[in-house]
């Protein structure tokens, strides 16, 4: 067994160190009961600031899209594909080929979307760009599909029973996470 | 009123007061309820969260286990069809009474319980015993890997752990000179404390009733990590209920003995309690409770042995201490400390 030491092996530790042990993680435990403060952030009544470049929910800017195709190209989840647009207007099949076929253009299932942020990354014109949203909340799994002209309408916008309280995450060295209200 | 007068009396009396009130299922289900909540509460403190929180908000959720009893009474219990039914379903309700089924011969004050006999401390001691069986049987019926390991390492570790506590529990019957758990306790009003008595024995009684209920850092044969639920991986809905309940259950009755037997049971009675006969009883409960406290908070603190960790602990550590303890009981009696 070179090199892997066996913890707390046949021939054990020092029983007095392991007893100090014991306490040492029992008084670790009892700091953390009486003297530190909880983390937890209580959203749905309190809410964190996000940062700029988060990645949430899509907002499409269909005059920018040119229909390259590579945002679904590149999405890894397959959450982005192309449409044709809907009340028809061409399409494969039918008989004689319009002289200039429509153009596709992408729509999302943000049942698939992993909001990694490569379609927005590599869309040549910008067409595509994060929002902040990324708690809606949805009845049916059909109703995650959105279909060009729906994901060009943006993003859902979530509404809160009770205004949150805005919170704004602060990092400190001794105490980790603390959260300051914002504004 | 007649009637009632005379369902209150049979209600109040020593034989139905105690299987059914307290020690018994009434309060044993309350502690369930509060320990639970407690447990979670405090982890979550530790881990520097809430718990739970939404169920009854202004009392920090204290009715969460209330929500989650009713949702395990609503939950379908599913059979598997592989498993051997009559032992499954049996399983978790003969678990969950034979669990209880000690507090019959535990005493609720010098006057009041519904068996008082020589050897008290012997009986409850065996029945102690029958659940680590129903687990056994339980590993086995489910008809599930993870299922028969965990029953597996239940047998492993109540092999281990039987014995260090059957010897340290008489270690002060041999301090005390008595097996009746009544006349243990005016031992103990007389001279002091069993804990100050023999500490060595309230040490080993104390970690193997963490490791005889699955309490961090033992929870070996119910390890969620690596056996799902160990034994009861197969159960659902209340069944599930019952076997989980059983191990606090479990815990819940050693910590009652251990106050008993080393906490001064129910001396000294606050005399606003003396007049009422099963009032003294109220403090074996605070101070049973008080040490359920003190084991669930333990969780937050412990990562888990592995079973082999917990076996050798047994073996080489606790029974040798137990067996130390009987001497320094004997060494007690002997200067005279106990009044034996
Ligand atoms: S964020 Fe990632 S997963 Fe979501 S649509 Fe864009 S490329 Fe696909
Ligand atoms: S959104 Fe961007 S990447 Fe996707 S088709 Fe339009 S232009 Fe191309």
């Amino acid at each position: 067994m070179g090199g892997v030491e066996e913890v707390g092996g046949r021939g054990g530790r020092n029983p007095v160190v392991s007893l100090w042990g014991h306490l040492k993680a029992v008084g670790t435990g009892l700091k953390y009961l009486i003297a530190v403060p909880r983390m937890t952030v209580k959203y749905p009544d309190e809410v964190i600031e996000l940062p700029d470049g988060y990645r949430g929910m899509l907002i499409y800017h269909q005059d920018l899209c040119i229909s390259c195709g590579l945002c679904a190209t590149i999405c890894p989840a397959n959450a982005i594909k192309m449409y044709l647009p809907s009340g028809g207007g061409g399409g494969e099949g039918g008989g004689e080929k319009p002289e200039t076929p429509p153009k596709r253009h992408p729509g999302i299932d943000y049942a698939r979307c992993i909001f990694c942020g490569f379609c927005v990354d590599i869309c040549p014109t910008g067409a595509l760009e994060h929002s902040k949203v990324h708690d809606a909340a949805y009845e049916r799994v059909e109703d995650m599909l959105y279909r060009p002209e729906e994901f060009a309408a943006g993003p859902p916008t979530v509404e809160f029973e009770r205004p949150p309280k805005r919170l704004r995450p602060v990092m400190d060295e001794r105490r980790g996470i603390s959260y300051e209200p914002v504004g | 009123m007649g009637a009632l007068g005379w369902i209150l009396g049979l209600l109040l009396s020593p034989w139905v007061f105690v299987p059914l009130i307290y020690p018994g299922l009434v309060s044993a289900f309350a502690v369930l309820l509060f320990i639970i909540w407690f447990e979670r509460k405090l982890a979550a403190k530790v881990q520097r969260r809430f718990g739970p929180y939404y169920v009854l908000r202004h009392l920090g959720g204290a009715t969460q286990l209330v929500a989650d009893l009713i949702r395990y009474l609503f939950a379908e219990p599913i059979i598997p069809e592989e498993a051997d039914a009559l032992a499954f379903v049996m399983g978790p309700a003969l678990l969950f009474g034979l669990t209880l089924l000690p507090v019959v011969a535990i005493p609720v004050s010098g006057t009041f319980y519904a068996i008082r006999s020589d050897v008290s401390l012997l009986i409850v001691l065996a029945l102690l015993t029958l659940g680590a069986a129903m687990t056994l049987i339980i590993g086995w019926a489910g008809n599930n890997k993870f299922s028969l390991i965990g029953g597996l390492r239940e047998g492993f570790l109540s092999m281990a752990y039987e014995i260090p506590l059957f010897v340290a529990a008489l270690s002060m019957a041999a301090a005390y000179g008595t097996l009746d758990l009544v006349d243990m306790v005016e031992v103990q009003a007389e001279t002091a404390w069993g804990v100050a008595l023999n500490p060595l024995a309230a040490f080993v009684f104390l970690v193997i009733s963490f490791l005889a209920t699955s309490r961090f850092p033992f929870e070996i044969s119910e390890a969620e990590s690596e056996l799902v639920m160990g034994p009861f991986t197969e159960y659902s809905g209340i069944m599930y209920g019952l076997t989980m309940g059983a191990s606090y259950l479990k815990y819940y009755v050693l910590c009652l003995l251990f106050s008993i037997m080393f906490l001064g049971g129910w001396e000294p009675v606050p005399p606003q309690l003396a007049a009422v006969p099963f009032g003294p009883g109220v403090v074996v409960f605070a101070k049973a409770l008080a040490l359920m406290a003190l084991g669930v908070f333990l969780r937050a603190v412990y990562p888990r042995y592995r079973v082999d960790q917990a076996i050798r602990l047994a073996w080489h550590y606790l029974l040798p201490l137990s067996v130390a303890s009987v001497f320094v009981s004997m060494g007690a009696a002997w200067l005279g400390l106990t009044g034996a």
